[in-house]
């Protein structure tokens, strides 16, 4: 099968692989090789969504928000700031120092709205061609249930911080000035991560994301080797029964398909060879992951532009899409985020669209920076609902964070990244992945259950005919 | 000289005064009710945070001088200052000048001794004697009238004065008038009454009636004319020439009370250092009530909750004072002061003291005359809150409050509560937008949304009563938008620079600013005219009244010259008259004073005359200038020299400044010629007005002819160029040249060739080309225009875009894209397929409900009115569903027509658009397409394509959604029973199948995806909507209570929520496992 195919012979596999790396000579294992398993707890329930409700407005995710977060604000201030009170805004003095704990709203010039569509003089073209709608002219506000008031100070740089976020402010009110000026700030306390399962054998979780199925600039031929790699079909018989056989789970985090807008559209007659092409990119990916999952436990999440709703939580795909792998028992359609215990290990991920959207109105950079802010800020997905669609979750918000998992990892991101994320309070740092999308960079990443390791591989393929 | 009885009791220890007198016409001023109440000693409560001005510095009057912004003008009548007005009457007017120093500190000027006056024309051969005897003659008469009047001389004064009617040319030159000086105000009017009617007096033998003149200027106008003072300006007291009032025996709240003699006040023209504005306070007020369920708030019994008011300082960029007053508790809130109160009394009483001491001179607010201070006053006396009407700046005077009304042919009439607040001046936000632009609704929301680009959110008035019987908290919710609602008028005062430009008008036109707002156009070149008649010793006649002519009578207006209608894709020149009837009032000399009665004209030679087309002579000016035409130089030549100074100016207050300047000269010079045409105005004379537009058509005949005459192939142009529209003061001329710098040139030359051919300074101008032009008719016509070849500066449309209030956006918006298409982007068939997605999207059943939304105020009772429309007829079904959310007298109701069966009544098809989108109820299309966008697309795309109705018919209005018929659409459906069908084909399903039909289970994944697309998209929406209202209403944490129904995304968030929950409904049929 595919290890036939022409051109396979300038394949690099396996590039910048250390401890993957098996030695040339190929001390052979004889034999079928029998995939090592894995305890595996879902803790999806929470982004399960029983009945979907949309009569309920959104100020009750704020409110839920601050109400959970506050008493581990307040308990951090008393440890941090011993000698200072902690008061609601309305009962901040003039010219004391105290604590005010609220949601941070921050007023941004060039965030779009929605409203914009109306006023046509505030041309499109001023907003178009922006990744990012930050502007030195925006402005940090501090809510509470009760008020609002702008924070002021250099301690205070609006670049970092998202609408959204909770955290409590030192500083004071200066009278006869406008607004609250802050001396620092911090945010909610996260548990540490339990601590790491007693070391067992090598086991891999496998990551992927963004396979672009149907993309014309895409390479089909990456996926394939992907798949054959993990179904060990690719590769000598040594690194199959080193390192395939030891992939306990495969995690695709998003981005199956390029896009299926054509299909969606529902406003659009649809002619049926029409149909048909739009259609194919499933069928497609389909074969793609029966495949896998007849080779092994694929948790499969939707991303962006995948056939799942819109708004986080995403929820799994339909079985409908999948006629193929949903015969397997071992095709797992899961949430975005997705949480889930594999031996021990928490893991906790999304398909990317919470940290893009940090992204766009903050000046983080880069996904691993992105992360760690999500951790400092203890939430997962601060900019829903304002700049984020999220479902309007009645007197709840399921993307608090109270621990820290073991693994974070996020989809669809532009370049593989990652590192360890220590709170300083005790337990195991938190491994960071951002795993890249595979249509750009052809990687598969592997994690490491025993020590957290993570491995990128990539898979390049150069179809000369 | 008429002598007087001297002596008389002195009645300093009474103050009697007189409210002011401000009717046009004082006829019938009851003097019942002047008494000023007893004494009320206010005792005010501790004053906030900045309530109160700046301390006054201590004056001393002999070294001292005392300079000031006036701001208001207004007179009583009480006991003569014998020191500064000697005389024997025991009631004299006194004229009270209201002002703020540069330092902020408040005036309060009393100016003595001035008296008034009027003219008459004396018969001929009057001495002094015959004078005398008419001086007794008519103080009998007014004492016969006034018999319980204590005063001891009625008129004062008839002595003869060399004047000059400005009716009419006098060939003679002056003549002798008589002037009769009279003790008050008051008695102006009854004078008048008595000679207009006519009188005989035996012993000099005359017998007869009289014409007066001037004898309805109002006493503060005329003062202020007399001794050349104008709206706003700056008065100085030397020192030594005014005497101060100790603290102790003030009658008024403001810091600084002076006496003085009408003479020693100098007054400073606005002109140099004097343009500047002193810091005068701006107070903006908003108050809630607490409605019951189904009834509009009314004083009688609906409590006050809450006020909320902002001081700000002029030239200050924050409010001084930001205070809210609630009725029970209420959470404090950042940055503003709350006062909570547990009874009403007491907090209108606190709000007294806030206005006493913050002491403001301008009151603002939005709709405030006809709503907030009527209903307070109201409240007050409900409650029997005896010291709260004493806000004025009089400390004795209780606040007035009686019914008026204002008609004007641009705003029809309205009628509003005038309250007197002496000192104080009211100016109501709303009614100034109202007069000064065009929009299409009148809201605050909507207003806002025009000038300062935000949405606001809007609290209906049924939720208000539920916040206030909540918990501090929900107060709390109401006291910032309360406040939101108090800042937004003064917000829209800066933004629109109103306080500048009213005042700048108020300097130019000479009268008090107070007049502005409360008075027609007609007052202020009334103004002007007196003035510049007393300059030159003339007098203004007071015409009798001849009423409104019937419809019909009257004179031909200006003219349009039929429009070549058409698309023209090259440039066409527009040539414009600058200022075009003011320049013909002033080439031809035409005035008052310079119209010869054509009898009289018959006789006079030739060269002396101008003969009007329309048969009017005038005299030319070498002969004698007329008033008008020297009026219209001065502001014109005023205008260009603001203009000047404009460019000049670098600092941005002084460029408001002379803006506001031009614009009030430009509109003041306009308003000149509608004066002399104004038949139920002051000084109508018909043969001007006439005179003027026949000039003007003349002029736009002339400029076609030569235009057309002189650009032709046969004098060397490359084609023979064509006038295709004229209208008023411009004439379009299409050259054939598609060169637009060319175009311009051509244009520009066309311009001076014609100028040359008209008397000074008339001027035809070439300002702009459009480019393209789509001209559709007599005054539709929309173009790019063009003021330089480089780039276009906007697009210019008339009489397309409808701002009409009942039409649906639909249109707006349809017509606004098209125009943008056919003009911008040059792209006809866009602009087509534009129109067809569209329609497609209304049969389709896609269309924003909030497009479809028309609404209509409901200004009666519903049960009142007669025939049965179709907001009235909604208005009452709403009111049998809910009283308390159903629109009330004074709403605007909004809704949409629905399908109903064949042979309902137009009223019967109007519905509430939130119980259409609750329901599902299915659009009328066919309704919409046929009354509201078939007219404007038709008209609009006459001139574009041959069969413009193919834009109505064609495949694109084949495929129409029926909508599912709903239960609450009533008729059988409410029998019907409802059974799933196949999401696909729609063929019933059977008892196993939930989603598709056996026969199309193959297509599962696809239809799926389809149904998910739908979704989805409104997921997004979802998102973006409701994300929006929590950030528009400026609170993350508290739910999104607005109900701003001239918000455009109130109708989708409400549609969405709905859409949405039934699309996951339909997505949840195909199951899962």
């Amino acid at each position: 099968m595919p290890a036939a195919v022409g051109g396979l012979e300038s394949a690099q596999p396996l590039r910048g692989v250390t401890e993957l790396t098996i030695p040339p000579d190929g001390t052979a294992a004889p034999g079928p090789e029998t995939r090592l398993a894995a305890e595996y707890i879902s803790h999806d329930d929470q982004w399960q969504l029983q009945e979907k409700d949309h009569t309920n407005q959104y100020a009750h995710i704020y409110f839920a928000r601050l109400q959970r977060m506050r008493p581990r604000l307040v308990k951090r201030c008393r440890q941090d700031w011993p000698q200072l009170k902690v008061v609601s805004i309305l009962a901040v003095p003039e010219g004391a120092e105290v604590v005010v704990i609220g949601t941070v709203y921050k007023d941004m010039k060039l965030k779009p709205s929605i409203l914009d569509e109306y006023v046509k003089d505030r041309a499109v073209g001023q907003l178009l061609g922006h990744t990012r709608f930050t502007s030195p002219e925006d402005t940090i506000i501090l809510e509470d249930e009760s008020a609002r008031m702008p924070l002021t100070g250099d301690a205070l740089t609006p670049g970092s911080f998202v609408t959204g976020v909770v955290m409590a402010v030192r500083g004071t009110a200066v009278p006869g000035a406008e607004g609250f000026h802050v001396q620092s700030c911090c945010f909610a306390v996260l548990d540490p991560p339990k601590a790491m399962p007693k070391p067992g054998d090598d086991k891999y979780v496998a990551f992927v994301s963004g396979l672009g199925v149907g993309d014309e600039g895409g390479d089909p031929l990456r996926l394939a080797l992907i798949v054959d790699y993990l179904t060990a079909q690719l590769g000598s018989a040594a690194e199959q029964s080193s390192i395939a056989s030891k992939v306990v789970r495969l995690i695709i985090a998003g981005g199956l398909m390029h896009s299926t807008d054509s299909l969606s559209q529902a406003t659009t007659h649809v002619k049926p060879r029409q149909q048909a092409a739009a259609l194919a990119p499933l069928r497609e990916t389909d074969m793609c992951l029966t495949e896998l999952a007849g080779a092994m436990h694929i948790d499969v999440m939707a991303g962006a532009a995948d056939p799942s709703n819109h708004s986080l939580p995403q929820q799994p795909l339909h079985r409908c899409l999948f006629p193929g792998a949903s015969a397997y028992p071992t095709f797992h359609r899961v949430t975005n985020p997705h949480e889930f215990t594999i031996d021990g290990v928490h893991m906790l991920g999304t398909s990317g669209q919470n940290v893009d959207d940090v992204a766009k109105y903050s000046s983080h950079e880069d996904g691993l920076q992105l992360l760690g802010a999500c951790l400092e800020w203890a939430h997962l997905a601060p900019t829903g609902p304002d700049t984020l669609t999220v479902y309007p979750f009645k007197n709840s918000d399921p993307f608090v964070l109270n621990q820290a998992p073991h693994v974070m990892f996020v989809g669809n991101q532009a370049k593989f990244q990652t590192s360890l994320f220590g709170s300083g309070r005790g337990g195991p740092p938190t491994r960071l992945v951002c795993i890249p999308n595979l249509k750009s960079s052809g990687m598969l990443i592997l994690l490491n259950l025993r020590t957290l390791d993570v491995h990128p591989i990539q898979f390049e393929s150069q179809m000369e005919l | 000289m008429a002598s007087a009885p001297s002596g008389g009791r002195s009645h300093e220890d009474e103050l009697v005064e007189v409210e002011l007198d401000d009717g046009l016409d004082d006829a019938g001023e009851d003097e019942a009710g002047r008494q000023a109440s007893e004494d009320v000693e206010l005792h005010l409560g501790e004053a906030g945070r900045n309530w109160e001005r700046p301390p006054a510095p201590a004056l001393d009057e002999r070294i001292d001088g005392l300079v000031f912004q006036q701001l208001d003008v207004d007179y009583y009548v009480g006991p003569p200052d014998k020191q500064l007005y000697h005389t024997d009457l025991l009631e004299v007017p006194i004229l009270r000048i209201f002002g703020v120093t540069e330092a902020g500190n408040s005036v309060c000027l009393f100016v003595h001794g001035f008296e008034p006056y009027f003219y008459i024309e004396s018969p001929p051969g009057w001495g002094p004697d015959e004078c005398d005897v008419l001086c007794n003659e008519l103080n009998a008469r007014l004492a016969e009238q006034n018999k319980s009047s204590r005063q001891t001389r009625w008129c004062l004064k008839a002595m003869i004065e060399t004047k000059q009617s400005i009716w009419h040319y006098q060939a003679q030159g002056k003549k002798a008038f008589i002037r009769l000086t009279f003790a008050t105000p008051l008695l102006v009017a009854k004078a008048r009454g008595i000679l207009q009617t006519g009188m005989s007096i035996a012993s000099i033998g005359f017998s007869g009636s009289f014409m007066t003149y001037e004898s309805d200027v109002l006493f503060a106008l005329r003062y202020m004319i007399d001794r050349n003072i104008v709206g706003c300006n700056w008065l100085e007291l030397p020192p030594g020439s005014f005497r101060c009032t100790s603290t102790s025996l003030k009658v008024s709240h403001c810091q600084i009370e002076v006496h003085a003699n009408y003479e020693r006040v100098v007054s400073h023209p606005a002109e140099g250092e004097w343009v500047k504005l002193s810091r005068f306070r701006i107070l903006s007020v908003d108050i809630e009530c607490a409605g019951r369920k189904g009834h509009f708030p009314e004083a009688d019994k609906d409590p006050v909750i809450q006020i909320a008011s902002m001081v700000t300082v002029q030239g200050d960029s924050t409010p001084a004072v930001k205070n809210v007053m609630t009725l029970k508790s209420c959470a404090a809130i950042v940055g503003a002061e709350v006062m909570s109160f547990d009874s009403e009394a007491e907090m209108l009483k606190r709000w007294r003291d806030l206005i006493v001491e913050s002491d403001p001179d301008i009151i603002i607010g939005y709709n405030t005359s006809n709503f907030d201070l009527p209903y307070l006053i109201d409240r007050a006396a409900t409650l029997k809150v005896v010291e709260f009407p004493y806000w004025g700046r009089l400390r004795r005077n209780c606040l007035k409050m009686k019914d008026a009304s204002f008609s004007s042919k641009a705003h029809g009439t309205h009628e509003f509560k005038e309250i007197t607040v002496e000192g104080r001046i009211q100016f109501d936000v709303m009614w100034a937008i109202i007069r000064d632009h065009k929009l299409s609704s009148y809201s605050l929301n909507a207003v806002s949304a025009h000038f300062l680009g935000e949405q606001k959110e809007d609290v209906h008035h049924s939720i208000i009563s539920d916040l206030q019987n909540g918990n501090e908290e929900t107060r709390r919710r109401l006291a910032v938008y309360c406040l939101k609602d108090a800042y937004l008028p003064q917000r829209l005062v800066d933004k629109l620079m109103f306080m500048v430009n009213y005042m700048e008008m108020a300097r130019v036109t000479g009268v008090p600013m107070s007049f502005l707002l409360a008075r027609g156009q007609s007052i202020k070149v009334y103004s002007q005219i007196l003035r510049k008649a007393r300059q030159r010793s003339m007098v203004v006649p007071n015409l009798p009244k001849i009423g409104a002519t019937p419809d019909g009578v009257g004179y031909e207006g200006a003219t349009v010259l039929d429009a070549k209608a058409g698309f023209y894709r090259w440039p066409i020149a527009t040539l414009d008259f600058a200022s075009l009837y003011p320049s013909i009032m002033m080439a031809h000399n035409i005035c008052y004073s310079t119209l010869v009665p054509s009898p009289e004209a018959k006789q006079m030679a030739a060269e002396e005359i101008v003969r009007s087309p329309s048969g009017d002579c005038f005299v030319r000016p070498s002969k004698c200038k007329g008033l008008l035409p020297e009026i219209l130089e001065e502001l014109l030549g005023a205008r260009k020299r603001a203009k000047t100074d404009l460019k000049a100016a670098t600092d941005p207050f002084m460029k408001a400044v002379l803006d506001g300047r031009q614009l009030a000269l430009k509109i003041s010079a306009n308003s000149v010629y509608g004066f002399t045409g104004a038949t139920v105005g002051k000084l109508p004379c018909l043969e001007i007005s006439a005179s003027v537009t026949s000039f003007g058509r003349e002029m736009i005949m002339h400029t076609r002819e030569m235009v057309q005459r002189r650009f032709c192939k046969a004098n060397g142009y490359n084609a023979d160029c064509t006038v295709i529209y004229g209208d008023t003061d411009s004439v379009m001329v299409d050259f054939h040249e598609p060169d637009c710098a060319k175009a311009m040139e051509l244009g520009r030359a066309a311009a001076a060739e014609v100028s040359a051919t008209f008397t000074k300074p008339i001027k035809l101008e070439f300002e702009k080309v459009y480019f393209p032009y789509l001209l559709v008719s007599k005054k539709r016509y929309a173009g790019l225009l063009w003021t330089n070849p480089d780039k276009h500066d906007k697009m210019d449309t008339k009489g397309i875009e409808t701002v009409r209030r009942d039409n649906c956006l639909l249109v707006r918006n349809v017509i606004s894209t098209c125009l943008d298409k056919i003009l911008i982007d040059k792209d006809v068939n866009g602009a087509k397929a534009f129109v067809c997605s569209t329609i497609s999207d209304l049969l389709m059943n896609r269309m924003d409900l909030s497009l479809l939304v028309i609404t209509k105020g409901l200004t009666q009772d519903e049960d009142k009115y007669k025939s049965k429309n179709a907001h009235a007829e909604l208005a009452k079904k709403m009111r049998k569903r809910d009283p308390a959310t159903a629109p009330n007298v004074g709403d605007r109701v909004p809704y949409v027509i629905i399908k109903a069966p064949k042979d309902a009544k137009a009223h019967e098809k109007a519905e509430d658009p939130i119980f259409v989108l609750e329901h599902g109820i299915p659009i009328d299309s066919q309704h919409y397409l046929e009354h509201h966008l078939k007219l404007p697309l038709t008209r609009l795309f006459e001139p574009l394509m041959k069969n413009s109705n193919e834009l109505l018919s064609g495949d694109h209005t084949r495929s129409i959604s029926l909508g599912k018929a709903s239960q609450a659409a009533g008729g059988i459906m409410k029998f019907a029973k409802v059974q799933m069908s196949c999401l696909a084909c729609k063929s019933p399903l059977g008892p196993h199948h939930t989603s598709l039909c056996p026969n199309c289970q193959s297509k599962e994944a696809e239809i799926y995806q389809r149904m998910l697309g739908n979704v989805n998209e409104l997921e997004t929406q979802f998102g973006g909507l409701w994300s929006q209202c929590q950030r528009c209403q400026g609170s993350l944490h508290q739910d999104v209570l607005c109900t701003s129904r001239d918000c455009p995304i109130f109708y989708r968030r409400k549609k969405v929520q709905k859409d949405l929950t039934e699309a996951h409904s339909l997505l949840s049929r195909f199951q899962d496992w």
